[in-house]
């Protein structure tokens, strides 16, 4: 199913979609107003773009530094190819210490390995522990966003959710009610979790330790109350120096909700007396990434949501409709690379107004990535029919102004006199759910001419 | 076991060889212009003003005067950990060999913070001040007693500042734990302490 047909799913609930649409675009905002009251916004983010520009052509280097200096600190190092590896990593970790119960705090690497059904598979219970991951687990569905993964879920569904599995009163949907439920549902998880797995936020390669950045606290509730923690990142979540967190603390939570930074950016180094630290470096399909060159920024991304908050298409559309870990504009140009033919539709959902480059806290070109692979995907795509006769046609007239006038006139004739049928219908994609404009008597080229006559 | 060893050796040499492979050719590592970041803003103020902004409490007390500023603050608390001498409200004593699940209960922390950042209202907490790492998560409330000479621009120069550390465990907390994860609404108090009050002495 293409980005199109889910995201007119999406559309049948109007209201949800203008809710949906007004509450990114509100964080958004405050995403502006957070940058705007940094003095030298715009070199931090040129900083950004460059130190991750340095990571990617030192990367070996660097991840080897990252591994000596965690090893030193007596971390354990695991690496995998891809997510099979991961899993069975992650797995054999939890075997050692015969765990059963694992807390897990937001990770998207170990959504994209499908780490969960993997682990329950072998009787192991993972509690996500993100309170909007948690609603989405109990909903047995994805995250729709990487930084509000249940922005989908109107309270009453959270409230019917939390009913069901938590044993909540009905409540109308309130949210204090239904968060201080949750507090005390997950307290008794942490209190009895044998393992703590948490994504990694930035991985120091000068100090060998990991960042992890929460709002809630999970991540430190689940980690300091268990006796073993694996962290899982992605070989691009290296920064070189300690103090290249001074650039991207900086960058990271204003441009992800508009907060000067988040309640929580705990540092790991060590693992307190008695317990193990694990971190599992994950490739997964970067190293392919890595070598393409139009596309190889993709991976500077820091996983703070802006470009999906922005977008237009996101917006309207909702992150399931993307089918991919990653959502929107980011997604978009990141699951291309994974697999070229199942979504070949996503780097179409952008009307490439280029609001995610803008906002990117690290400057990806994200909107220029999106552009050259729909030139890669017509190339090895095969295109609907309807798409590719009208590209044609519209491509023999474009070349020929004799043409291109007769066509103008035509479409404006028919526009104004055609009934209404003929317009809207099946063959006009531009006319679904929209009104065309209305014609006014002069294109814009006798209206020169004109002009110049009379001037 | 021997043969996941293999196996894993075999993921780092196989990941390290593609992106030797593939990596673009080095590009150099930017110089950081500090200068780019200087304001002339009142360091304290602001540093306040951004506390209140993320949620927390702030107070400036005499240093004879925290203790009953605390209870001022929090006056119907039982089981209350002190790390600090700075504080004597301390009902709970703790060594870091308790076991962090004998925490569960603790209605108050009382801790003290390393620096604190204007910019955004961080305050750096290690373990050694926390004593049990999960103390300032696990409580009910937090107070953080903070000396104002600490306080620094922005977060780069507060790494600065923690560069000569020993490194185990550090967090910058920016006030009480919270969730929008309801339909955006802001819900203070989700896992971590349900409130923040901080100290400028």
């Amino acid at each position: 199913m293409s980005h199109a047909n889910r995201a007119t799913e999406f559309n049948k609930d109007e209201s949800k979609v203008n809710w949906h649409d007004k509450a990114l675009w509100y964080v958004r905002e405050k995403r502006d107003k957070s940058a705007h009251n940094v003095q030298g916004w715009e070199y931090l983010r040129q900083l950004g773009s460059g130190i991750k520009a340095n990571v990617l052509s030192n990367l070996d280097e660097y991840l080897v530094q990252f591994e000596s200096n965690a090893k030193s600190n007596g971390v354990q190092v695991h690496w995998a190819s891809n997510a099979q590896e991961h899993n069975e990593i992650v797995s054999s970790i939890l075997d050692r210490h015969n765990a059963k119960k694992v807390v897990k705090s937001k990770s998207m690497l170990t959504e994209e390995c499908h780490l969960n059904p993997y682990l329950e598979a072998k009787g192991i219970e993972v509690v996500d522990t993100d309170l909007g991951e948690r609603i989405v687990q109990l909903a047995e569905e994805p995250p729709s966003h990487i930084v509000l993964p249940a922005i989908h879920k109107t309270k009453e569904e959270v409230d019917e959710l939390f009913q069901e599995h938590l044993g909540t009163k009905p409540s109308g949907g309130n949210p204090e009610y239904l968060v201080g439920e949750a507090r005390k549902h997950l307290r008794d998880k942490f209190m009895k979790a044998d393992a703590a797995i948490t994504g990694v936020n930035f991985a120091v390669a000068d100090t060998g330790g990991v960042v992890v950045c929460t709002n809630e606290g999970n991540a430190d509730m689940g980690v300091h109350l268990s006796k073993v923690h694996i962290a899982c990142m992605g070989i691009e979540k290296i920064i070189p120096k300690e103090k290249h967190l001074g650039v991207f603390l900086r960058l990271l939570a204003r441009s992800a909700t508009g907060q000067p930074i988040t309640t929580y950016s705990s540092h790991f180094n060590k693992a307190e007396e008695g317990k193990e630290m694990h971190i599992v470096i994950v490739d997964n399909g970067r190293t392919e990434q890595l070598s393409r060159e139009d596309f190889r920024a993709s991976l500077h991304c820091i996983r703070c949501g802006a470009c999906m908050n922005t977008c237009p298409i996101y917006r309207r559309s909702g992150g399931h409709s993307y089918d991919y870990t990653i959502p929107g504009p980011i997604g978009s140009i990141l699951s291309p690379g994974k697999d070229l033919k199942k979504h070949s539709s996503l780097p179409f959902a952008s009307t490439l107004c280029g609001s995610c480059s803008n906002v990117c806290p690290v400057k990806i070109n994200i909107h220029e990535q999106l552009y050259k692979w729909r030139q890669v995907i017509v190339q090895e795509e095969k295109q609907p029919i309807l798409k590719k006769s009208i590209m044609k046609t519209a491509g023999v007239v474009l070349s020929k102004p004799k043409l291109y006038k007769l066509a103008g006139k035509s479409a404006r004739f028919a526009l104004k006199y055609a009934p209404k049928f003929m317009i809207y219908n099946k063959l006009n994609a531009w006319g679904k759910a929209r009104d065309l404009p209305e014609v006014k008597n002069d294109n814009f080229d006798d209206w020169y001419k004109k002009r110049n006559k009379n001037g | 076991m021997i043969g996941i060893k293999k196996e894993i050796k075999m993921g780092r040499e196989a990941i390290l060889k593609s992106i030797k492979k593939n990596k673009p050719e080095l590009l150099p590592l930017p110089d950081i212009n500090e200068e780019a970041f200087d304001e002339s803003i009142d360091l304290i103020e602001t540093f306040k003003s951004n506390i209140a902004i993320v949620g927390g409490t702030v107070r400036e007390v005499d240093k004879e005067t925290i203790d009953a500023e605390i209870k001022e603050q929090y006056p119907n608390k039982t089981n209350i950990i002190s790390t600090t001498n700075k504080s004597i409200l301390g009902t709970v004593q703790v060594d870091k060999s308790t076991d962090p699940h004998n925490l569960e209960n603790i209605d108050l922390a009382i801790i003290e913070g390393d620096l604190g950042v204007s910019e955004n209202g961080a305050i750096w907490v290690t373990a050694n001040s926390s004593i049990i790492r999960v103390l300032p998560f696990i409580t009910n409330d937090l107070v953080i007693i903070l000396e104002k000479e600490k306080i620094h621009l922005h977060m780069l120069e507060a790494y600065d500042q923690i560069a000569q550390r020993d490194r185990n465990f550090g967090v910058f907390i920016s006030g009480p734990s919270k969730t929008a994860d309801i339909e955006q609404c802001l819900v203070v108090g989700a896992h971590g302490a349900m409130s923040l009050t901080v100290l400028l002495v």
